[in-house]
């Protein structure tokens, strides 16, 4: 198994594609956390209102932790597309014949795909969130906030965004043996992720008033990103399910789209 | 790892028994059944569609028969401890992701199989692609990829080597190179079997041939043997100003003549000195006097007469 987890990290390696992606990820970040270190330093200062950040939201320790994640939304994205890269690759390469000749037992060469895509999940988090944590405490501190790293709140928030990583690229994965044309799975995928919370939002406020029904709005969960998002949002709100909901939610996508993949994978005819 | 060279054994021996591929409406392969020995090339042949590559797949465990079964060394490939170190395949030209090197695209394959790294170096070396071994895929001629695909293969320095239509895109150096390497290794005791349209080609490189056509076996054997199974044996063509007095000349003797569609005699049954002598006594004027030999093209457009084309 070792031998194969090398063979996929080498596979990633030796193209250029996983680079560009990690060249989204800073862009991503750099992006971000100038627009987020702002709004902390408005809301901070006591003009959070104007944005509509009001509440738990517009507390020190939800500010930070909003500032230590900067630019993981399409960080996700990026380990994700890595993910269903490492399958669909395969085939629109033709390569899935040498490496099904290599390693003829197949639920084997997936779950090295896995676990490959897993370590690469975890450093994209760690670089990321290295990156977020340098510039952010620099910048709090210097605002006489304090880094605030010691708040269970902002230690939460980087935790749960290192389970949506490894919920996220394992989902990529899984996707990517369930589709394996390239353009086809890489679309979906993005439609899944970034037809985001406020779009589900509404269409499930809208069936909840059609329905004349208030518990139908907790059932967005059910989308992807949805359930994502429910996840690392700290704090509770009467209109959502809790945050452990949204993470079995996703966790279920996520197994579900491996082990239908890694059966279908097994019985599929290379040619 | 040693280049020690595999002596023949039954290791190396393939064996397909009523292999079945029925598609959704396609039977591709229809009950095939075939041995191939070690020490020896073979011709897979067969017209398009014949299911040449859909029997070589299942053979792979690419392809999941419905029916029968296809074993290399008694053993099922997925079945095989270590299936690069036994069994080198080359299946397309184009199997390499596009922006790998050469170099980088055998180290991947060395890391899953568990080879050593200077593997892929002497692989490259073997097939004389050492120049080209940190250029990306995608900047391969047709020829170089299929270099590379016979270096993928030999890897694992197998017993056994399955190629197919490994002489496609090749130019006639690359080609006589193909030969001799292919020849080389069943010298060695090693099985080779090579499907392939280019049948001149298969006459200079093959051993034994196995001749499918609508997805059913129609011949097997050694090739000479094959050839000389046809009904039409040697041929004697003759052109003349005086075909009906030769026809005269020779009548009453073991000989058969026809004629072609250009007017010149086809003699079947007797060597072109007797009909040279017949023809000298009878005062018959000769323009052109050949022997004709059935070649592997002849048979096998006889043998798969009617059943090529798309099914």
């Amino acid at each position: 198994m070792s031998n194969l987890v090398r063979s996929e990290l080498l596979k990633i390696r030796t193209t250029s594609t996983w680079w560009w992606l990690a060249i989204g990820a800073f862009l991503s970040i750099a992006l971000a956390f100038p627009f987020n270190a702002w709004l902390a330093h408005e809301t901070l200062g006591g003009g959070g209102e104007e944005f509509g950040v009001t509440g738990d939201a517009a507390s020190a320790p939800a500010q930070a932790a909003n500032l230590y994640t900067s630019g993981q939304y399409l960080g996700l994205m990026f380990v994700m597309l890595i993910g269903i890269l490492m399958v669909t690759n395969e085939f629109f390469h033709q390569t899935a014949t040498t490496t099904f000749l290599a390693t003829p037992r197949r639920t084997a060469v997936i779950v090295s795909k896995l676990i490959a895509a897993s370590l690469l999940g975890f450093s994209f988090w760690l670089v990321t969130t290295l990156i977020d944590l340098g510039a952010g405490a620099a910048f709090l501190a210097l605002n006489d906030h304090g880094t605030l790293l010691g708040e269970w709140e902002v230690q939460r928030a980087l935790l749960l965004n290192l389970m949506a990583y490894a919920i996220w690229t394992v989902l990529g994965v899984g996707i990517g043996t369930l589709i394996t044309n390239q353009l086809g799975a890489v679309i979906t995928a993005s439609v899944l992720y970034l037809i985001g919370t406020q779009v589900v939002g509404l269409l499930f406020l809208l069936l909840s008033n059609w329905l004349d029904s208030m518990a139908v709005i907790k059932w967005q969960v059910i989308w992807p990103a949805a359930a994502s998002s429910i996840m690392i949002t700290p704090g509770e709100n009467e209109m959502l399910p809790a945050w452990w909901v949204g993470a079995l939610v996703l966790i279920g996508y996520a197994l579900v789209s491996c082990v239908v993949g890694i059966l279908i994978t097994r019985r599929r005819d290379i040619s | 790892m040693s280049d020690g060279q595999p002596r023949p054994t039954n290791d190396a021996q393939i064996v397909v028994s009523g292999l079945t591929k029925q598609y959704r409406n396609v039977l591709a392969v229809n009950n095939l059944s075939f041995t191939i020995e070690p020490g020896r090339v073979t011709g897979f042949l067969g017209p398009n569609g014949a299911g040449k590559t859909t029997t070589l797949r299942m053979l792979l465990n690419l392809v999941t028969p419905s029916a029968g079964t296809a074993t290399i060394g008694g053993r099922r490939y997925p079945d095989l401890a270590d299936p690069l170190r036994h069994v080198g395949a080359v299946l397309e030209a184009s199997s390499a992701h596009k922006g790998r090197t050469g170099i980088n695209h055998l180290r991947v394959i060395c890391a899953a199989a568990g080879l050593p790294r200077q593997r892929a170096d002497e692989a490259l070396a073997l097939v004389g692609l050492t120049p080209a071994a940190k250029r990306k895929f995608k900047g391969y001629s047709l020829g170089m990829k299929q270099r590379l695909g016979i270096a993928a293969a030999m890897l694992g320095n197998p017993q056994v080597l399955i190629l197919d239509e490994p002489a496609n895109g090749l130019d006639p150096e690359g080609i006589r190179w193909m030969r001799g390497f292919l020849k080389g290794l069943a010298a060695e005791g090693r099985t080779v079997l090579v499907s392939s349209h280019l049948l001149s080609e298969m006459q200079l490189l093959a051993d034994d041939v196995v001749i499918i056509a609508a997805g059913q076996l129609v011949r097997q054997g050694p090739v000479d043997q094959v050839i000389g199974s046809m009904a039409q044996g040697v041929r004697v063509r003759v052109r003349t100003p005086q075909a009906d007095a030769l026809t005269t000349a020779l009548a009453g003797g073991p000989a058969t003549v026809e004629t072609d569609e250009q007017g010149a005699l086809l003699i079947a049954g007797v060597d072109a000195p007797t009909v040279g002598r017949a023809a000298l006594a009878a005062g018959v004027e000769l323009h052109e006097l050949t022997t004709e030999r059935p070649d592997l093209e002849r048979v096998f457009l006889e043998l798969t007469a009617g059943k090529a084309g798309i099914r």
